[in-house]
């Protein structure tokens, strides 16, 4: 089909082939972009298995009676969680839309009318938001259509509704930051908001061990008992539920509102975007002339060491996108902190457990970016100056933070119960050094903004990044188990399988370590 | 140091993309001389100074830094240049002063030399008033002269320059070359390569002229001239170039 150029169609169409080339990305021996066979292999397999596997769920699932409060209840958790998720990634896409892709000069100089610039950039967001719930859901729906159980299809329209409901909440939030912040702190804050609401469900869900049994026993049922009232599932909260359940007024409503938020936003709000457009292409990053936080004074004469860990140390400081990422993975820590200093009956495997996997996770975020996404790699090599002693500066500037957030904690502990104490900060030291001497030796080069995605530059550094945190995770959560006199051959066993493992990950990795730097 | 050893020697220099990118170059700059490279796009020029700084390991042939051997001692002859790529090597997220102290600290410049020498370059580039700015912020030229402050913090013997002035406007080009005669007159030696002729003219001693990786001619403006009955530089480099 010829669609004519510069139409709202045709701008489509030309989002989605970029859209498809980036998420299946991959290049012929010829140098055409064209989709990668083992991204488009994936797919597929994943595809299969879930259709496989949902066929199986949906058989189990006919005899369900569709008004059970407590089905209700279960979706309407179920589109919360998605919900929350859809409204994280639905922002981030929005700040790629307005402040990171490279067309806007292109964009904003055609004569395209600024309505479809964003009405087709509103859509992609839409359709990448959509995607990844459609790929997990969509194969239910397909299922209860070939055993002719047919509400399974009020997926599509719920998670296409929900979609497009939080991708224009989040257009609007990111144009009122522009509006209220300008287009340069806009940029900041939204990366912070998004992180956030991806990460508050991830800390709701450990509010039931920071909370004590009466009070989850209270919660759950003031919940039941609301629900289970009389006309209590017609309340009008209830509509997305009813809609996902496939009954047909719901979708009929949920859809309408969609279409009505979708036109509200284009129509109401395409002025402010095109303004938006030009603020955002306009900005540079920082404020020219604005003098900044300056969290380690200039001081020449340091050693070679302490010269490049404080230069890492201020270019992790002064990048946000970089900073809220990293710090998002603070937040995780935080219940367990609450633990360690809270709670009576201290949970010592889930904090040795729990502190092992994060401060892996992190040390090999910080690492990553210190070691592979150096800015300047040539000035480096160009210097005279001894590269094994920058590496290891580096290594250093990633390593001692993590240490430095959870010493507080961990002494605290150490206090309170030595032993667990001991262990914990005996996993928390091994998971840190394998974390950093996994990117150390297996690290490929990066670029700074491509944070979010370097696991995809680097197969081997991943899997022994994920290797190491699961070791440590589990020594940590057997070894705390010990201090509680819980051992049996069998806890022993495996610990010893974990600890060998541990071992041999930086091991692997600096035997890989020529091949794959 | 022997006053009389070459700034830069370059025997039988040999690197292979595949194809020779530098196929056997012989080269030799003075101390104190100020020395340009020119050629076509893709005749080796950038491939020839990645090698001299080491950035590069040579296929075959020996490159020696003011008597240093880059390939047996690379730190100590890195110690004695200084490399300006055409891309700045900047840290976005420093201020001007933050990346001097880096870069001072990278080549081991005391404290006391390398702050007034710091202050001295950023006065010198009008960058002071900039100096509480990420450099991210900056605009091409500012981002060249900030490169090029790093290049001169730890005061090399040998400044080597891959087209520092593209890019630049009347004002900060005037500054930079201003720089660079001020470091050849203070003794220090200059190689750059450039794409804008009048440049090598107006400063270079001497001029080489590099093609498919092979040194074709080399000599003061009056040699060159002499040797291709040529007017301007610009009409010897056509006539060298179209040369079989």
């Amino acid at each position: 089909m010829r669609l004519a150029p510069g139409s709202v169609g045709w701008l489509l169409r030309h989002e989605l082939r970029l859209a498809w080339f980036n998420a299946a990305g991959g290049k012929a021996a010829d140098g055409r972009r064209r989709p990668g066979n083992m991204a488009l292999g994936l797919a597929a397999a994943g595809c299969i298995v879930m259709h496989v596997a949902s066929w199986f769920v949906v058989r189990q699932l006919a005899g369900m009676p569709g008004d059970d409060p407590r089905i209700l209840l279960a979706v309407s958790a179920l589109l919360i969680v998605a919900a929350t998720f859809m409204l994280s990634s639905a922002i981030k896409a929005c700040v790629v839309v307005m402040f990171e892709r490279s067309d806007l000069d292109l964009l904003l100089s055609s004569p395209l009318p600024s309505r479809s610039i964003f009405t087709v950039r509103l859509l992609g967001v839409c359709a990448g938001t959509a995607a990844l719930y459609l790929f997990f859901l969509a194969p239910f729906a397909h299922a209860g259509l070939l055993q002719g159980q047919f509400r399974w299809l009020g997926i599509y329209p719920g998670v296409i509704a929900l979609a497009v409901l939080c991708s224009c909440g989040a257009m609007l939030l990111t144009l009122g930051l522009v509006r209220m912040l300008g287009a340069r702190r806009t940029r900041v804050v939204a990366q912070i908001v998004g992180a956030l609401a991806g990460a508050l469900l991830v800390i709701a869900s450990q509010l039931h061990a920071l909370t004590s049994r009466q009070t989850q026993e209270r919660i759950r049922d003031t919940v039941l008992g609301l629900v289970q009232r009389e006309g209590a599932a017609d309340n009008p909260l209830w509509l997305p539920a009813w809609a996902m359940l496939g009954e047909p007024l719901p979708v009929l409503l949920l859809g309408a509102l969609t279409c009505a938020m979708f036109m509200l936003t284009t129509w109401r709000t395409h002025r402010f975007f095109a303004r938006g457009l030009q603020l955002a292409a306009s900005s540079p990053s920082t404020a020219a002339g604005k003098p900044l936080a300056m969290p380690l004074r200039p001081r020449f004469g340091r050693s070679l060491f302490g010269t490049v860990v404080v230069k890492e140390w201020r270019l992790i400081v002064r990048d946000p996108q970089l900073l809220s990422q990293v710090m998002l993975q603070i937040l995780f820590l935080l219940p367990l902190f609450f633990l360690i200093f809270k709670r009576a009956d201290v949970q010592v495997q889930a904090i040795g457990a729990g502190l092992a996997l994060l401060c892996s996770s992190l040390t090999g975020a910080l690492a990553w970016i210190a070691l592979s996404a150096e800015d300047a790699p040539d000035l480096l090599l160009a210097s005279p100056a001894s590269q094994r002693t920058v590496r290891r500066a580096k290594l250093a500037a990633a390593m001692l933070p993590v240490l430095g957030v959870v010493a507080i904690p961990l002494l605290w502990l150490a206090v309170r119960m030595p032993a667990a104490g001991l262990v914990a900060c005996l996993v928390v030291c091994g998971a840190v050094s394998g974390a950093g001497l996994v990117v150390f030796w297996c690290g490929r080069p990066g670029v700074r903004t491509n944070f979010k995605g370097r696991g995809k530059g680097g197969f081997v550094m991943n899997v022994l990044e994920l290797g190491n945190s699961l070791a440590w995770g589990a020594l940590g959560w057997l070894l705390s188990a010990a201090t509680l006199g819980q051992l049996d051959t069998m806890r022993i066993v495996v610990a010893a399988g974990a600890a060998s493992f541990a071992i041999a990950v930086p091991g692997i990795a600096w035997m890989l370590r020529s091949r794959s730097m | 140091m022997d006053d009389q050893l070459p700034a830069l020697r370059l025997v039988g220099l040999r690197k292979h993309f595949g194809r020779p990118a530098v196929d056997g170059l012989d080269l030799l700059v003075r101390r104190g001389e100020f020395y340009a490279l020119l050629g076509p796009n893709g005749a080796g020029k950038t491939t020839t100074l990645r090698l001299v700084t080491g950035l590069l390991a040579p296929d075959a042939g020996t490159i020696e830094v003011l008597g240093v051997d880059m390939t047996a001692a690379p730190a100590a002859a890195k110690a004695k240049l200084a490399y300006l790529p055409d891309e700045p090597m900047l840290y976005g997220k420093l201020k001007p002063f933050e990346y001097l102290e880096f870069v001072a600290g990278l080549w081991g410049v005391a404290a006391q030399d390398a702050e007034p020498r710091a202050r001295e370059l950023l006065d010198w580039l009008d960058l002071t008033q900039h100096a509480n700015e990420l450099t991210e912020g900056f605009s091409r030229g500012m981002k060249q002269k900030l490169a090029l402050a790093g290049a001169l913090i730890h005061d090399p013997e040998l400044l080597i320059l891959d087209e520092p002035l593209t890019g630049l406007d009347a004002a900060a080009a005037r500054q930079v070359k201003d720089l660079l005669l001020a470091h050849v007159a203070k003794g220090g030696t200059v190689i750059l390569t450039t794409h804008i002729l009048e440049v090598a003219e107006r400063l270079a001693h001497r001029i080489g002229i590099i093609r498919q990786g092979r040194l074709i001619a080399e000599g003061t403006l009056v040699q060159l001239r002499e040797r291709t009955q040529g007017g301007s530089l610009e009409d010897m480099f056509l006539h060298l170039m179209a040369a079989p």
